[in-house]
């Protein structure tokens, strides 16, 4: 038995919790929150301020969280390729080592994470969910790999994560449900409990206007063991959450992101910015937050434009949440 | 007309000193490069562009490297999900700071250049990613995005048009016309690989054919390691019947930021450029990694 299915294991309790009908806390935004914080941008922070990641992590432990996701949203290796002419190309101008910079990226992130966890000296058990996320844009759905490419890519980052012995996959802001559904058989094939969580588009469907329902059937016969929603404003979520429940008898979750996103005026790579987040202060999140609890959701959490407050308000604000934190 | 006096040089085969590096250069002086700083730290900005004046630039180039509508907008899945969750001033943030970047470029020069002709170029870059002539709009489509960013920059007062990292013939054509329907004097620049040869596998020579009859004012390399702009200036002087220049990068690209190394410092850099200079380069300047230093030692050739 591989040692994510012992009882004591923390998605084991994860789980438990969930039956036992206690929402379980995710934590808030990585990235917007590194940015509003001053970190600069590159690596996703996990090179030249590992230490800030680090503590944004910890904060959110003890905001209430007890899954701390991965700062590794948006990060595989085509971030960098995307950006030379061709492999040759990246050799010829490129920094060295660029070719294994995501991988690279990636086994650190898993270690910061885990580094938060053993600095707060927490007593209760905290799951580290490695995210993955579109391969391309996740907010171009129109960019999509064919499905059999994005299972190959996604399970060679699957697989790191695995040997870092993370708790879960936990797939964000998926935008196409063959991408989606490829993911989730690639974190299965790499022996890993996945989660999938879909971004809507303005309509109320998935981004890429597939309808939610059909998203929620085919990550469920893929395997998934939870659906989520996230990247959309919080009455969005909140609509969205009302069918989820209709739609599957599986753990289902929300995050949203708050106010505006505020793309760079370069190309390189995703860029996490959000302004106006103000419009949404954390009791206000809460007041949203308990709609998705009332409508059924067992997984809550923030998505980009949150910070620990706004978690530490969830935590503080929705019954019987997440008891094991302090 | 701050072009004349470029022009003039040129005609009497004398050298023409572009700037080096600004988004480099920012990075350089430890601050990130996102949203090009041009609504953040616009003195910080136009610092830079008056060391470039003081190092020697005749030409300087405005801090709006691929900075366009379609940058901003390709960040969303269309128009409707834009304004359902993107923020509020996108419909105008990209012509807002092109325009400023030509301001803070206009403005450095009333500050720095001490009465000495200084032309301000409009860095304008291809409208898709610089090295990936795969992703270019159609040419309808970039005919209609080239007038609106070159509208905003001539209003602004922009002198010329530099359409730098020119990955194809057929882009630089769109921008070349329209910045002609305009008015605006245009060099072009492409970018070219180690022999000298476009990322479309089109050549120099092709290139030149093209926008010659077009009124092109100079055709240049830039934006390869030396190397590979010795290769295109060799190109370039084979075919071309109007004045040809070049600036490479120095050091790595490591996204989003550059890798600053030691290879070629400014004398290094200015003994390759004298090296363009014999080739038949009249326009020289530097690329990624560059930096005031660099452009002084260019200064230095003449």
């Amino acid at each position: 038995m591989r040692d994510t299915e012992g009882p004591h294991h923390p998605y084991s309790q994860l789980r438990q919790q969930i039956r036992a009908g206690r929402p379980v806390l995710l934590d808030g935004a990585m990235g917007t929150e590194l940015v509003r914080r001053g970190v600069r941008w590159r690596k996703h922070g996990l090179l030249t301020d590992s230490s800030a990641v680090c503590q944004l992590h910890a904060d959110y432990l003890a905001a209430g969280a007890q899954i701390l996701r991965t700062n590794t949203f948006q990060l595989n290796p085509r971030i960098y390729l995307n950006v030379f002419r061709n492999r040759e190309h990246m050799r010829h101008i490129g920094v060295p080592g660029l070719e294994q910079m995501a991988s690279n990226l990636l086994r650190r992130s898993v270690e910061v994470a885990r580094e938060a966890c053993r600095n707060t000296g927490q007593q209760e058990p905290v799951a580290v969910a490695g995210v993955l996320s579109p391969l391309e844009h996740c907010f171009r759905p129109d960019l999509a790999p064919p499905p059999q490419v994005a299972r190959r890519e996604q399970e060679a980052l699957a697989r790191i994560f695995a040997e870092e012995k993370v708790d879960l996959l936990l797939l964000e802001s998926m935008n196409t449900v063959a991408e989606a559904r490829a993911t989730i058989e690639a974190g299965r094939a790499a022996g890993l409990p996945v989660w999938a969580s879909f971004v809507l588009g303005p309509e109320g469907e998935l981004l890429s206007r597939e309808p939610l329902e059909k998203a929620v059937r085919e990550a469920e016969q893929a395997g998934a063991e939870a659906v989520l929603v996230n990247c959309a404003p919080p009455q969005d979520i909140s609509r969205a959450v009302e069918r989820l429940v209709r739609y599957t008898k599986l753990p289902v979750g929300a995050f949203a992101h708050i106010g505006r996103f505020s793309p760079p005026s370069w190309k390189f790579e995703f860029f996490p910015q959000f302004t106006d987040t103000e419009e949404w202060p954390p009791e206000r999140y809460l007041a949203e937050a308990r709609r998705w609890r009332e409508a059924g959701a067992v997984v809550l959490g923030g998505c980009c434009g949150t910070s620990p407050a706004h978690i530490a308000a969830l935590h503080h604000g929705l019954a019987g949440a997440a008891k094991g934190a302090r | 007309m701050a072009y004349a006096p470029m022009a003039e040089k040129l005609r009497r085969g004398e050298t023409v000193l572009l700037d080096g590096a600004i988004g480099t250069e920012i990075l350089r002086r430890n601050v990130t490069w996102a949203d090009h700083q041009l609504a953040s730290k616009p003195a910080f900005v136009r610092g830079i562009h008056e060391d470039y004046i003081r190092a020697g630039a005749d030409v300087i180039s405005t801090n709006s490297f691929q900075l366009c509508r379609r940058a901003l907008e390709n960040h969303f899945r269309d128009e409707a999900h834009r304004r359902h969750i993107g923020a509020r001033d996108l419909d105008d943030r990209a012509n807002r700071l092109l325009a400023a970047s030509v301001h803070l470029a206009c403005e450095a020069r009333d500050r720095a250049s001490a009465g000495r002709p200084v032309a301000v170029a409009a860095a304008i870059t291809t409208l898709e990613w610089c090295f990936r002539p795969d992703l270019a709009p159609s040419p309808a489509q970039a005919r209609q995005e080239y007038r609106e960013i070159l509208a905003v920059v001539k209003q602004a007062g922009a002198d010329l048009v530099l359409l730098e990292t020119v990955n194809s013939i057929g882009e630089a054509r769109v921008g070349l016309e329209v910045a002609k329907s305009l008015g605006l004097p245009c060099w072009v620049s492409f970018v070219c690989d180690e022999h000298g040869v476009l990322f479309t596998g089109e050549t120099l020579e092709q290139a030149a054919a093209a926008l010659e009859p077009l009124g092109v004012d100079a055709l240049l390399v830039n934006c390869a390691p030396p190397a590979d702009i010795t290769a295109g200036m060799n190109q370039l002087a084979r075919c071309a019947g109007v004045p040809i220049g070049g600036y490479a990068h120095i050091g790595r690209f490591d996204p989003p930021e550059w890798m600053f190394t030691d290879e070629f410092p400014p004398a290094r850099y200015a003994a390759v450029a004298a090296g363009w200079k014999q080739i038949g380069a009249h326009i020289l300047g530097g690329c990624c990694g560059t930096t005031p230093d660099h452009i002084a030692a260019l200064a230095a050739l003449r």
